[in-house]
């Protein structure tokens, strides 16, 4: 934690974007609501689209929250720096 | 079932390429492999591509690609408990591994138990999360083979008797020699032919399949109304809707306390890596949905209704549905492409959860209880060795054991994985937890998870709650990890008060 204190503390307002992970776990949490057949998408029933659609909103959700940590609040370069990564951080 | 000679011929051709690719790999990225980070965890340098690969392979297994359209095929709807649980994983991932990356990283440790110990100070506590690693994955590899078994049998090759099993003791035999020379590169690097072969398939199955069955209105219309859709409770009861959310939840949080999610993770060059395939990995989830939906072709496609499946239905169950339907519906040297992907693709998690295995023994039971002096190069051989031995006893598991039990031991392991992440969570974010009252919510909660498995007959892992006269049935895991967080929160001050007291009384 030496690293760390270097830095000026991140307030708790940094790790807000983090609640939109609530989104996509609400959205499968209340199975009522997506436990029926219409609407059909393409004969492919409700039950079964809705929750292959939400699939690629979390992972939209999950992108969004990294870039926002990246480019907006830095929290991942500030990690990152902390982290010291090795060469080949893409490969 | 005959022999399909050219689906046999194409099968063996790519398992001996990606044979000769698990022992190249021991070159790929040349270090001393007599070192355990380097053999165990690739020497922690796998970036955002490679670990894409590495824990595609590493959490969609061979057995994910049978039992999950198994389930659908035969249970229906709650078989898709999985498309929940995949959107899940995935901010967890994000949230949690990215920091425990950077304390192992910086404190050179291998495995969970590693980190456990160093942040507990407790080797008793590092020993039970090392058990319960080891235990819990155990059948996990088991299971692994019955993937592999149930394509081997679906070539045509009889898979009973010492003859029948020799495909699969070749292919294990195969799968520990390169573990053995290569460690963590072998698998990272026929991940990326397995997921290449996955895709492929998965890619031709959607589009080719439904086509020959008039469509995916056609496909959901010939699956019969009640598997559908989850049946509705009855009054006073939660009925299925609960369970099929505590089974996505539970499923989703264990899941990578498994050992061999911890390797993977572990070799990641830096929690970015790990943050970027938060996002990155749901494709795999997408693909796993796809996978699911296969169930529900093979129903349309009347696979069980046919005569030339029957002995294929017979010997492995619904285990059948996915190998019978590629039969059905693909040609000859097609079909041994799929097969193959779904053999690597057991391969590769079994050569991971191996390794995994043998990096929990090595460090925090050899080394820690037999020889705490032992030199670096010891302890990876000690390793190697230990991998050999995890997949001998695999193997003897699987062949000497009805196939029930490996699942029901599997299943049971859920229940125990889960118990580490009080251990594992609470650690990262406060100081305010110690070692003797998370012993006590992990002896707790597995022994109260195990008994609600065992009103079950261990037959299966929901458990009916009653909540003020609601009946709300749901997986055993989530429910015994939640009095296992409660005995530690609780029991938490109370050891804190009687270490303060026992250091005052000691005069310090």
């Amino acid at each position: 934690m030496t690293a760390e204190k270097k830095k000026p503390k991140p307030g708790w307002r940094l790790y807000l974007p983090r609640l939109l992970f609530l989104i996509p776990l609400l959205a499968v949490v209340w199975v009522p609501f997506y436990n029926r057949i219409p609407p059909e998408l393409g004969g492919i029933p409700f039950f079964y689209w809705y929750q292959l659609a939400w699939i690629l909103i979390a992972a939209v959700i999950v992108m969004v929250v990294y870039l926002i940590d990246t480019r907006v609040t830095h929290l991942t370069k500030m990690a990152e720096d902390w982290e010291t990564p090795g060469p080949g951080d893409v490969l | 079932m005959n022999l399909d000679v050219t689906a046999t011929a194409v099968f063996v051709v790519l398992f001996l390429f990606v044979t000769w690719l698990g022992f190249v790999a021991a070159r790929w990225r040349k270090a001393d492999l007599n070192l355990l980070h380097e053999w165990g965890l690739g020497g922690r340098r796998f970036g955002t591509v490679v670990t894409w690969f590495l824990l595609g392979g590493d959490l969609y297994t061979a057995y994910t690609f049978i039992a999950v359209p198994a389930l659908v095929f035969g249970a229906g709807a709650i078989g898709f408990f999985a498309i929940p649980y995949t959107i899940v994983i995935y901010p967890i991932l994000f949230l949690v591994f990215p920091r425990l990356w950077a304390i192992a990283h910086r404190h050179g440790h291998v495995t969970a138990a590693d980190y456990v110990r160093a942040r507990f100070s407790s080797r008793l506590l590092a020993l039970a999360v090392a058990v319960t690693g080891i235990l819990a994955t155990m059948p996990y590899i088991a299971l692994q083979l019955v993937g592999m078994e149930v394509v081997i049998g679906a070539l045509g090759f009889p898979t009973q008797g010492l003859v029948g099993h020799l495909p699969l003791i070749i292919a294990f035999i195969v799968l520990a020699g390169f573990t053995y020379t290569s460690g963590l590169r072998a698998p990272a690097l026929i991940a990326i032919v397995k997921d290449a072969l996955i895709f492929i398939t998965v890619f031709a199955a959607i589009v080719i399949i439904p086509a020959q069955l008039g469509g995916y209105g056609a496909i959901f219309a010939s699956v019969p109304k009640e598997k559908l859709l989850l049946p509705t409770p009855e009054e006073g009861s939660l009925g299925v809707y609960s369970a099929y959310v505590t089974l996505a939840l539970g499923s989703a949080l264990a899941l990578f306390l498994y050992p061999h999610a911890m390797t993977g993770i572990l070799s990641a060059s830096s929690g970015n890596v790990i943050r970027r395939n938060a996002a990155l990995l749901s494709a795999y989830s997408f693909i796993l949905g796809l996978i699911a939906l296969l169930g529900y072709m093979a129903i349309a496609a009347g696979v069980d209704k046919d005569p030339a499946f029957a002995g294929g239905f017979s010997l492995y169950g619904p285990n059948f549905a996915v190998p019978a339907l590629f039969l059905a519906s693909f040609p000859s040297w097609f079909v041994g492409v799929a097969f193959a992907a779904i053999a690597i693709g057991a391969l590769v998690p079994a050569a991971i959860m191996s390794i995994a295995c043998a990096n929990l023994f090595t460090r925090n039971l050899y080394k820690e209880f037999w020889r705490p002096d032992c030199t670096e190069a010891e302890e990876a051989r000690m390793a190697k060795i230990v991998s050999l031995v995890v997949k001998i006893g695999a193997v003897a598991f699987i062949l000497t054991i009805p196939h029930s039990y490996a699942i029901q031991l599997q299943l049971l392991g859920g229940i125990w994985i889960i118990q580490l992440l009080p251990s594992i969570l609470l650690g990262l974010y406060s100081r305010a937890f110690n070692a003797p009252s998370l012993l006590m919510g992990w002896a707790t909660g597995t022994a109260i998870g195990t008994y609600m498995a065992a009103t079950q007959a261990f037959a299966s892992s929901i458990y009916p709650l009653t909540v003020f006269g609601l009946s709300v049935p749901g997986y055993a895991a989530l429910y015994s990890v939640a009095i296992n967080f409660a005995v530690t929160i609780a029991l938490a001050p109370l050891f804190d008060y009687m270490a303060r007291r026992s250091a005052q009384s000691a005069g310090l």
